[in-house]
């Protein structure tokens, strides 16, 4: 969650989406018949006989690749997710042997290493053999920012899938259901909502922090490095962010529950479960996929926040907000090593704004002014 | 109207109730010993005893919970752990004025300039002002606060350099007080924290101004004939700022949130760095102290949002 976790859009659960009659009919369940009754008569007429109508999925992918501001957004995520994947492996073939006084002969795959030092070759700026420069403890910082590219996109991708699951999870049960667990949910986003912004992670990361140190570096992967306390991160970072999207999502179950085809479905005998999973949660699709969006640009900076605060990712491990701090006291000698990841945080965040601003234009085109 | 004031009421004990008992619990969970590290490696059993006594340590859980509440109602925080002998309000007492004062010259500013900027926006909607308003305006809401110090530090930093002004590129001057020195402090830091939400403002005042050109009583202004000042100032503007006194809280929730990395990065010596050094420090009572006080901050913002959008809106029967 982001510093910015209370959207002006998002910010009163329900509304977004109450008069899109496009979502409350059923995107992509809806057969061919169906769509053609959704399609304006203009597109119809325009329509050569024959041809296929396109659902009303097809036509929100149209809309959204008709906003240049989403597909450039598009463009920089899938950039810096290739980078951050596919970057590291490569970037460790290039370049020749490098002779160092300390080190002896060093091949590339050692200091191309995000975590190797080379205490002779400190604040060096751009060079064939440090594409993006140094750092002040001579390690590579092109290196340097793509293991936290990894780290930002592990981070809000772990988020994510916890906030997606029970979000909906709860979501759909108070809206469906009602009753106790509705005012469970609704307590609940009262109490998260009233911690502001990054409050609770602070707290969380602060309190739990050194614990996470000492028991949890041992897991592979996501451990050793100073990662450890990346998994407390995230599960604070989802904690504070499922009650909202819960929250959309009980308003979406609200209205499709009075849908027509949910009745006719409950008056054919169909158990509550299965309406459930064939007819409501199929038609949460597109504002989970909004909400979500929105929500990464939340966690990145979270993410990127909490270990600029030196309560995220430990040295040496590498993190955005890390590379910045790190930086922040050269910022009057060597500005570029602070200004390099605060320019790439910057434009992801932008991306996943524009992208999820986008999605909900093209999902719900009466949301526009 | 008193029986919403009442259930508004028994709402916001709940949230303070469950923020408090969050807060509490994971200050009780937390690992290590306090006591243990407040003494060292070695220590006089007897001492040990007396200490978690004193701190209210050894009793169960609901006992601490009910002395903790018992106390904040007192607005007494108990003792640090990490400071012997100092009582939590004293710590934080000399951050208070600090971030109290950095926070409401940026709500001030916010308002006072994001609101006109929204206006201006809604008036010339779909021309290259409204264009270039809200594309500036949804870069700052978007960009997080952090990177923003950073830009701004850098420019500090060459100003610094080239003009031979002098500034200073962190710190805070002198509470309240505002000589050119201390102005000079507290620019760069106000002004960042400034930019997001005026952006969040702006955008809320633009959407509530297009939604009320377009009723039916501004076209019923405009077809008796009255001047587009009129209709604008007399009619429009005053049912446009409705919607915008419910922006008190979520505003106070930006300004708690963004004073984290502020304060930390300007080297500001307020209520934020405070945390953040009791966080390394492991002093949990000034921890939980901290909390209580900013979840508490939000939820008074949004109560009083709730009151006032009843003041000025004498539709609304609550």
């Amino acid at each position: 969650m982001d510093t910015k976790d209370k959207n002006p859009e998002i910010n009163t659960p329900g509304v977004m989406f109450n008069d899109a009659p496009n979502l409350s009919a059923d995107p992509l369940l809806m057969d061919q018949s169906d769509s053609a009754v959704a399609a304006t008569i203009s597109e119809v007429a325009e329509r050569k006989p024959g041809q296929k109508s396109p659902t009303p999925f097809q036509d929100s992918m149209r809309r959204l690749l008709r906003d240049k501001r989403a597909v450039v957004s598009m463009g920089v995520i899938a950039f810096f997710v290739l980078l951050a994947i596919i970057g590291p492996p490569i970037y460790q073939h290039i370049g020749a042997p490098y002779n160092s006084a300390t080190n002896g002969v060093v091949p590339a795959s050692v200091y191309h290493n995000p975590f190797h030092q080379e205490l002779e070759r400190q604040d060096e700026f751009i060079s064939s053999q440090y594409w993006l420069g140094t750092d002040s403890l001579g390690r590579d910082l092109l290196a340097r920012l793509m293991q936290g590219l990894l780290i930002s996109i592990s981070v809000a991708v772990l988020v994510e899938v916890i906030d997606i699951t029970l979000g909906i999870l709860i979501g759909v049960l108070a809206g469906y259901y009602g009753g106790w667990i509705d005012q469970f949910l609704a307590r609940f986003t009262d109490i998260m909502f009233a911690f502001p912004g990054l409050l609770f992670v602070i707290l969380l990361t602060g309190i739990f922090g050194t614990w996470a140190d000492d028991h949890l570096s041992a897991i592979p992967i996501i451990g050793p490095n100073g990662n450890a306390r990346l998994l407390l991160v995230s599960a604070a970072l989802a904690f504070t962010a499922w009650p909202l999207m819960a929250r959309y999502v009980r308003g979406q179950t609200l209205q499709l529950k009075e849908q027509q085809f949910v009745e006719a479905a409950r008056t054919a005998g169909t158990s509550g479960p299965r309406i459930i999973l064939r007819h409501i949660i199929p038609n949460l699709f597109s504002i989970v996929v909004v909400v979500a969006t929105l929500d990464m640009a939340n966690t990145i900076v979270g993410e990127a926040g909490i270990s600029l605060l030196g309560l995220g990712v430990q040295p040496p491990g590498s993190s955005i907000g890390l590379m910045i701090s790190d930086a922040a006291n050269m910022i009057d000698t060597h500005p570029w090593e602070v200004l390099l990841p605060s320019i790439v945080l910057a434009l992801i965040v932008l991306s996943f704004s524009f992208l999820g601003d986008g999605l909900r234009d093209a999902f719900d085109p009466h949301s526009k002014d | 109207m008193i029986q919403f004031l009442i259930k508004r009421m028994v709402g916001l004990v709940f949230v303070v109730i469950g923020v408090t008992f969050i807060t509490f619990i994971m200050g009780y969970f937390a690992p290590g010993d306090p006591i243990r590290n407040l003494l060292g490696q070695h220590f006089d059993p007897r001492l040990y005893v007396q200490l978690k006594h004193a701190y209210g340590l050894d009793l169960p859980w609901y006992q601490q919970y009910y002395n903790f509440l018992v106390r904040l109602l007192h607005f007494d925080f108990g003792l640090s752990f990490a400071q012997q002998d100092r009582s939590v309000w004293d710590i934080l007492k000399g951050g208070a004025p600090i971030s109290i004062e950095l926070g409401m010259w940026a709500l001030l500013i916010q308002i006072l300039i994001g609101v006109p900027l929204g206006i201006i926006s809604a008036l010339k909607a779909s021309t290259w002002i409204d264009t270039l308003n809200m594309g500036v305006a949804l870069f700052f809401y978007a960009i997080p606060v952090f990177v923003l110090c950073v830009f701004v530090q850098v420019v500090l930093v060459w100003l610094d350099q080239h003009t031979g002004g002098s500034w200073p590129v962190s710190g805070w001057g002198n509470p309240w007080q505002y000589s050119w020195s201390d102005i000079q402090y507290k620019l760069a830091p106000i002004l960042v924290f400034t930019v997001g939400g005026m952006a969040y403002i702006a955008r809320l005042a633009r959407t509530s101004m297009l939604e009320v050109l377009r009723q039916d009583y501004v076209r019923t202004a405009r077809a008796k004939g009255l001047i587009e000042r009129v209709v604008i100032y007399r009619h429009a503007l005053r049912n446009a700022m409705i919607p915008l006194v419910t922006i008190l809280g979520v505003a106070i929730g930006f300004l708690v949130t963004g004073s984290f990395f502020i304060e930390q990065i300007f080297n500001i010596p307020g209520i934020a760095q405070i945390t953040i050094t009791s966080v390394n420090s492991r002093d949990y009572p000034v921890i939980q102290a901290t909390t209580v006080m900013l979840a508490v901050a939000v939820v008074i913002g949004n109560l009083i949002s709730d009151l006032l959008y009843t003041v000025v809106d004498p539709r609304i029967k609550l």
